[in-house]
């Protein structure tokens, strides 16, 4: 965890959020339905105020202004009272939300562009596998990330592969599918579909396990128990056709006719136990990483599109196009007037707005959006 | 339905000739809750107070035999009599329910009756000749009464599609893997079922509207056989079976979960039993009101749920009282359903203090 900031580096991150808000509040996504959203609005202190109701994009802009809250969520849900407590609120469907975050990738670049702060004596150095600082020996310390290209491929790739399944298994057209870059490490996806805005959580947890490929059985392409351990193989009625089953299939190299094909493989791998593992194991591969937790929680307040994110000052972007989409471009939305900070890592390269930076550990004038991207990461100090 | 039946006079000849009924009467029968069962009654003018005449003694008999022996045995009757006969012993039977007026045999003749006509559909949708009747059935009990979409399969003999948001909404109250949605057929947002699926997916559905019409029911007076028969039922039913006092929304979401699916006669998997027990042990619940919560479980049998309700509460055996497991536990089960009102429990006790701290710090 970074600790929220204080000083100089406060300052600065709040002029700039200011400024942003005030030059382009109306970038902002209206929700529909404003008036029956909730909306939080997260604090530069790290304090949340939620249940708090705004009835047209306007006002909540101009309190953005006013207050400049370092984060700006809206829940997924409608109500007939947001402003009471959740109990209260008169739940009226919420909308289906997807959450790709990096750090459920575990890609291989990672090490590559990842840093260990300390946040008592500012120390900064390339990742180790420390768990204090080695200067001060303090364990207010901690990892932070830049992600690369690589990064950003590796999360689109796994965007497409959700909308994939969104697409041909769960039957929503595309149209109704809205991607965003969330301003930080991840990819929103957003269903407008109203069908699906009144399923509770749990329909959602069987949802998000389908996308995910948690939960298989074996006999879903036919491989089912007798008595003990034994199995038999009975191809289910329906096929292979479509969804898990071909999926699955398909992988093993399985068709309907290929029942002895089957039986010796199931053998090969030991028992029925085994093979289960195995069709586990291919599900989990081939499903979508997404954080289950974001799509079944019916009362989230959720990221707003066209707002900073303070983990990076780049905004929650609407990707018309995943595949070209860059958010070193689209998503860096802070001016670039001019300011002094102090980078604290040995040496940094990053790509930001069309711009390579190579920076070193000195007192540098960058523009605001490198210092408050590098200062929300704790990579650099306003001085 | 009951509302608008007072208000008819009696006219004794049949007038079915003239009436409007697609499906068969012998339809009528198996499924007494359709809209046009109730048509039918409108159509014969009948009056409540026939209800007291003797030639109908039979009809009053029959009905509270049913009842008498879901009280006993929890176990639906599966015969199946022409239709005047079971139109009116299903109307009978809601009338004695309402009359006698308690939750726990109200929610389970709702759920019994939802089981006789299971196995009626089952059977209908796999045998009925004509693609024609089948498809009017499907649209009868699935369109009109449940606001559903069942299309028999172009693409899959005696295989059935609902829509992905349809069972969705209906499967998350099964606890077994094969109704998760990874264990499905699903192609284009349609779900393929065979028809004991197709069916399985509504019973609770079908109690829950069964409840509801009981509930809605408002008769301007029971006839005095009816409450005869009644007070004679209500003298045979347990002691224990009371209800719990307390407001669901005060507890936990598993913990809801888990009594929903109780209350519609679900079968619950042993990891959840021992929650509801232990969370309910923990909020000082009795023995008594635990064991009862258990009463709709299909293979409910009070001494073994007291034995077990004791066994956790550490009156017997080892003597060492259950703890509820914890969130993490749960969850690996399969039993959490967290919502925001859970971020940072630990255990689902904690629940009601969580959600006055989250308040508090929230709310400035
Ligand atoms: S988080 Fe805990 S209390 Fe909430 S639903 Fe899950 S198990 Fe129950
Ligand atoms: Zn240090
Ligand atoms: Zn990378």
């Amino acid at each position: 965890m970074i600790p929220t900031k204080t000083g100089k580096d406060l300052q600065m991150m709040k002029a700039a959020f200011r400024e942003f808000y005030f030059n382009h509040g109306n970038r902002i996504e209206e929700p529909v339905r404003i008036q029956n959203r909730e909306f939080g609005l997260m604090g530069f202190d790290g304090v949340m105020k939620r249940h708090l109701k705004f009835s047209s994009l306007g006002r909540l802009v101009a309190s953005l202004v006013l207050e400049t809250p370092s984060d700006v969520f809206a829940s997924n849900a409608q109500y007939d009272f947001p402003v009471l407590p959740i109990s209260e609120k008169g739940w009226r469907g919420a909308d289906l939300i997807f959450d790709i975050d990096l750090k459920d990738l575990d890609l291989k670049c990672r090490l590559s562009h990842s840093y260990m702060t300390c946040f008592s004596c500012r120390s900064c150095y390339f990742s180790g596998s420390e768990d204090r600082c080695p200067k001060c020996g303090s364990n207010n310390f901690a990892e932070v990330m830049l992600p690369c290209d690589r990064c950003i491929n590796g999360l689109k790739s796994e965007v497409s592969k959700l909308h994939r399944f969104l697409a041909s298994d769960i039957g929503i057209s595309p149209e109704k599918i809205t991607t965003y870059f969330s301003g930080n490490n991840g990819f929103h996806v957003h269903v407008l579909d109203e069908s699906f805005n009144d399923l509770n959580s749990q329909a959602r947890a069987d949802l998000a396990a389908y996308i995910m490929g948690i939960g298989i059985l074996a006999d879903v392409i036919g491989v089912r128990r007798d008595t003990h351990n034994d199995f038999r193989v009975r191809f289910p009625l329906g096929g292979l056709d479509y969804g898990w089953r071909k999926r699955i299939s398909d992988k093993l190299g399985i068709s309907i006719t290929s029942e002895r094909k089957l039986t010796k493989l199931v053998k090969e791998l030991g028992d029925i136990e085994q093979f289960r593992k195995r069709v586990a194991d291919i599900a989990k591969e081939m499903g979508v990483r997404i954080d289950s937790q974001v799509t079944t929680d019916v009362h989230r307040v959720f990221r707003m599109p066209g707002t900073l994110n303070s983990k990076s000052g780049l905004t929650k972007t609407l990707c018309l196009d995943l595949d070209s989409f860059d958010p070193f471009e689209e998503s860096c939305q802070l001016s670039s007037r001019e300011v002094a900070v102090e980078i604290m890592p040995p040496r940094l390269k990053l790509r930001l707005k069309g711009e390579r930076f190579s920076l070193s550990e000195e007192i540098v004038r960058v523009p605001i959006f490198i210092g408050v991207y590098l200062i929300s990461k704790g990579l650099a100090h306003a001085v | 339905m009951l509302r608008s039946l007072l208000f008819y006079k009696r006219i004794h000849n049949n007038r079915l000739a003239t009436m409007t009924i697609r499906l068969g009467t012998a339809d009528l029968a198996k499924y007494p809750f359709l809209n046009e069962a109730a048509e039918y009654m409108h159509q014969t003018y009948f009056n409540l107070d026939d209800l007291n005449l003797p030639e109908l003694g039979h009809i009053v008999e029959r009905a509270s035999n049913r009842i008498r022996s879901e009280i006993e045995h929890g176990k639906p009757d599966f015969t199946l009599e022409r239709h005047e006969i079971e139109i009116l012993t299903f109307l009978v039977g809601i009338l004695i329910i309402k009359a006698i007026n308690s939750d726990n045999l109200t929610k389970k003749h709702c759920l019994c009756e939802a089981l006789r006509a299971e196995k009626f559909l089952v059977h209908d949708l796999k045998t009925h000749g004509e693609p024609s009747t089948r498809k009017l059935l499907l649209f009868k009990v699935f369109k009109e009464l449940l606001k559903m979409d069942v299309l028999p399969s172009m693409k899959y003999q005696l295989m059935f599609e609902v829509k992905v948001t349809d069972y969705l909404k209906r499967s998350h109250l099964f606890h077994e893997q094969e109704w998760k949605l990874i264990n499905r057929l699903v192609h284009d947002g349609r779900v393929f079922l065979d028809p004991d699926e197709t069916v399985r997916l509504i019973r609770a559905e079908v109690t829950n509207l069964l409840l509801e019409r009981i509930k809605q029911m408002n008769p301007s007076h029971i006839p005095a056989t009816i409450r005869g028969q009644a007070n004679i039922l209500k003298a045979s039913i347990p002691m224990a079976s009371r209800k719990l006092a307390n407001a669901p929304s005060a507890y936990p979401p598993c913990v809801n979960h888990a009594l929903d699916l109780m209350a519609v006669g679900e079968n619950l998997p042993h990891s959840a039993r021992v929650m509801l027990a232990t969370y309910m042990l923990a909020i000082g619940k009795n023995i008594e009101e635990i064991v009862s919560l258990f009463k709709n479980a299909p293979d409910y049998d009070e001494r073994v749920s007291r034995y077990q309700v004791e066994h956790l509460a550490g009156e017997r055996g080892s003597r060492v009282r259950y703890l509820v497991p914890s969130c993490t536990k749960l969850r690996n089960d399969g039993l959490c359903f967290a919502t925001s009102q859970c971020d940072g429990l630990i255990n689902p006790v904690q629940f009601g203090r969580a959600v006055k701290y989250y308040r508090e710090t929230n709310l400035r």
